[in-house]
């Protein structure tokens, strides 16, 4: 922090002294040029003005554009940074979009200082401070910064960088950034994939994201941080890319925190669940046959509801690692009929329990698709329940799966109740959004369809509903053939799609791994 | 099962939730399996390590030894030179990135006891292979 401040003190003395040393040369010019050459007032005066005007104009452009602008911003940001120790109300967190210019501001600052600084080397000028230059700012920047050539390769890393990662700066240069930075990207939008599209396209592009994992050294704990790129096509110095990392470990790692929290009352919900779900099936092996119809019946309902319960509380879970990025799914090879019967199977006992029929149409010959098994039972089983809810005094749903003409494998699940109104669907798959008519008569939560939603996408897939006030709701969601998918995996390095287990046996039919 | 050419398999299944044990005991013998209960992690390694079991249930939450401790000294070879058993997690608790890592590479399979029934533990355990 002081380097930051002191070079601005000394950018301003330079200043100082530059324009002091101008006015002595257009004094001692005016002397010269009067007294030896003695030229005429009109021509001493025209000389001079020309001579003051094109000196002001240079001192004012290298140093105010080129010099102090770069500084000022790093400035900014510090301040923007660490209010504390400079008695700076700093810029409100909240306002994201500040932040977010702030940041990619910073970048494309930095890396014109870095390349001007080159630059102005060989061709130092009284006006040039002589401490301003690449490896000072570089180096004393308090925040880890990265430049990378056209092959990604790392030209520089600064301090603050070798310090962030735990290795020394000269170990850093001349590696893959990828082999130096494993980074977790909240969504597809990755650094990859951004400068492949900026290296097509562009010839000077920034971008910057937040809330992005690091992976480092075995010993270190996983860091999570900001991150702003800049990029320029063709820069002389091969300076293509800069990247600017600014840590939040502290402050996201309290909604880890809050993920642990969840992830124990979790534990603790499910142990009475696990043994709710053992005694009522204990009760029925003994007492299935002797009991009356209607004790029966209660039985069942008795089944259903602990089931439905289980679903919810792996809900809240899935629900708080996608708020916290932490979804995984490992899509594999599946037949689609037999996965959506299973899934169907696992939720019969609800929708029978209220009397519901669920009327299932496979299409023949459907392709095998890519799918993390698990999860997407959970999709089909929250869609499905969903309608269950929701479809009033009708008693059937209809569940259907074909190809579209895309060549897409879609699932229909069709309801014939009260419908969505056309204003509320835009919110319906949005966290714990529930149709505000309906909150006192139905049950849930609102996470079903924003979970679903995740894991769909995450899928590669998209998830609709088409419906009408009254006249029932039909969800849909599409899935990709294997084959496709395996293509589309191999063609982008999306680290994002991994696994979320619920259980698995190696070499298990149901539970395979 | 077919007791006749398989023999009664023997299952160990260490597990510090009483009533969880005792469900799960009820439907295994129900199913012709001989299971033994242990609450204790450390008496639990100490009977899989004498290597009479085709199956482990293996609770991660157990007292004086974690699941995850027991994992790894069942398949460390200088404390556990041989095991026949099929080591099976069962837990409801969720695990971090490390310790998932291990199990994966460790265990033979992963049970969240909250997902499944005794009856539906039974058709698994029946299937493996």
């Amino acid at each position: 922090m002081d380097h930051i401040s002191r070079l601005i003190r000394q950018s301003k003395l330079s200043l100082f002294i530059a324009l002091l040393i101008d006015n002595l040369i257009l004094v001692g010019g005016w002397w010269l040029l009067n007294h030896i050459l003695k030229l005429s007032a009109p021509e001493l005066i025209i000389f001079l003005t020309v001579l003051a005007l094109a000196e002001t104009a240079l001192f004012a452009t290298a140093l105010g554009s080129f010099l102090m602008q770069p500084i000022k911003a790093i400035w900014q940001v510090i301040v923007h940074l660490s209010p504390s120790e400079h008695g700076v109300a700093a810029p409100q967190p909240a306002s994201l979009k500040f932040g977010r210019e702030l940041v990619t501001n910073l970048s494309a600052q930095v890396y014109q200082l870095a390349t001007i600084a080159d630059r102005a080397q060989p061709a130092t000028t009284a006006a040039a401070p002589a401490v301003v230059n690449k490896s000072f700012v570089a180096n004393n920047l308090p925040l880890p910064l990265f430049v990378l050539d056209e092959t990604e390769t790392i030209l520089f890393a600064n301090e603050a960088a070798a310090k962030y990662i735990g290795q020394p700066t000269t170990e850093l240069k001349g590696k893959n950034i990828y082999m130096v930075l494993d980074m977790a990207f909240p969504s597809e939008s990755t650094l990859d994939q951004w400068l492949k599209k900026a290296k097509e396209q562009n010839a000077t592009a920034s971008m910057s994201w937040e809330r992005v994992r690091l992976s480092v050294l075995d010993n270190h704990p996983t860091r999570l941080f900001d991150l702003a790129a800049y990029y320029n096509k063709g820069n002389p110095n091969h300076y293509e890319t800069m990247l600017v990392l600014f840590d939040h470990t502290q402050e996201y790692s309290q909604d880890e925190q809050a993920v642990s929290f969840i992830a124990l009352s979790v534990h603790e919900l499910r142990t009475p669940l696990t043994l709710l779900r053992g005694y009522i099936e204990a009760f029925e092996d003994e007492m299935g046959g002797k009991l009356s119809p209607e004790l029966n019946d209660f039985m069942q309902k008795m089944s259903a509801t602990a089931q439905q319960l289980t679903a919810f509380v792996s809900n809240i879970l899935n629900v708080a690692r996608i708020d916290d990025d932490q979804l995984q799914l490992e899509l594999r090879e599946e037949d689609w009929s037999e996965t959506l019967k299973s899934a169907i199977d696992g939720i019969n006992l609800r929708a029978k329990v209220r009397g519901i029929e669920l009327e299932c149409t496979i299409a023949p010959d459907l392709p095998k698709v890519g799918i993390d098994h698990l999860s997407i039972r959970e999709v089909v089983s929250n869609i499905i329940d969903n309608a269950i809810k929701y479809s009033g005094d009708s008693k059937l749903i209809r569940i259907d799966a074909h190809m579209t003409p895309d060549g897409l494998v879609e699932t229909t699940v069709q309801d014939f109740g009260m419908g969505i109104p056309e204003s509320v669907i835009p919110n319906l798959f949005t966290k714990f959004y529930r149709d505000h008519r309906n909150r006192a008569q139905i049950g849930g939560t609102g996470l079903g369809l924003y979970l679903s939603k995740a894991i769909v996408t995450a899928h590669g897939g998209n998830i609709w509903v088409r419906s009408k006030e009254g006249g029932g709701s039909t969800f849909g969601f599409t899935i990709l053939p294997y084959t496709r998918l395996a293509e589309e995996q191999k063609n982008s390095d999306n680290k994002d799609i991994v696994r979320s287990p619920h259980g698995w046996i190696k070499n298990h039919s149901l539970y395979r791994r | 099962m077919d007791q006749s050419t398989t023999g009664t398999k023997k299952i160990l299944c260490i597990e510090d939730e009483h009533f969880i044990g005792e469900l799960y005991e009820r439907a295994l013998n129900k199913a012709g399996y001989q299971v033994t209960l242990e609450v204790d992690g450390a008496r639990g390694l100490a009977l899989a390590q004498k290597d009479e079991y085709d199956i482990i249930l293996l609770d991660l939450m157990v007292p004086t030894m974690t699941g995850i401790e027991v994992l790894r000294a069942l398949r460390d070879p200088a404390k556990t030179p041989h095991l026949k058993a099929k080591v099976i997690i069962i837990t409801n608790l969720e695990q971090r990135e490390d310790v998932r890592a291990d199990i994966e590479k460790q265990a033979d399979g992963y049970i969240v006891k909250a997902e499944i029934t005794p009856h539906e533990l039974v058709d698994l355990l029946n299937n493996i292979n």
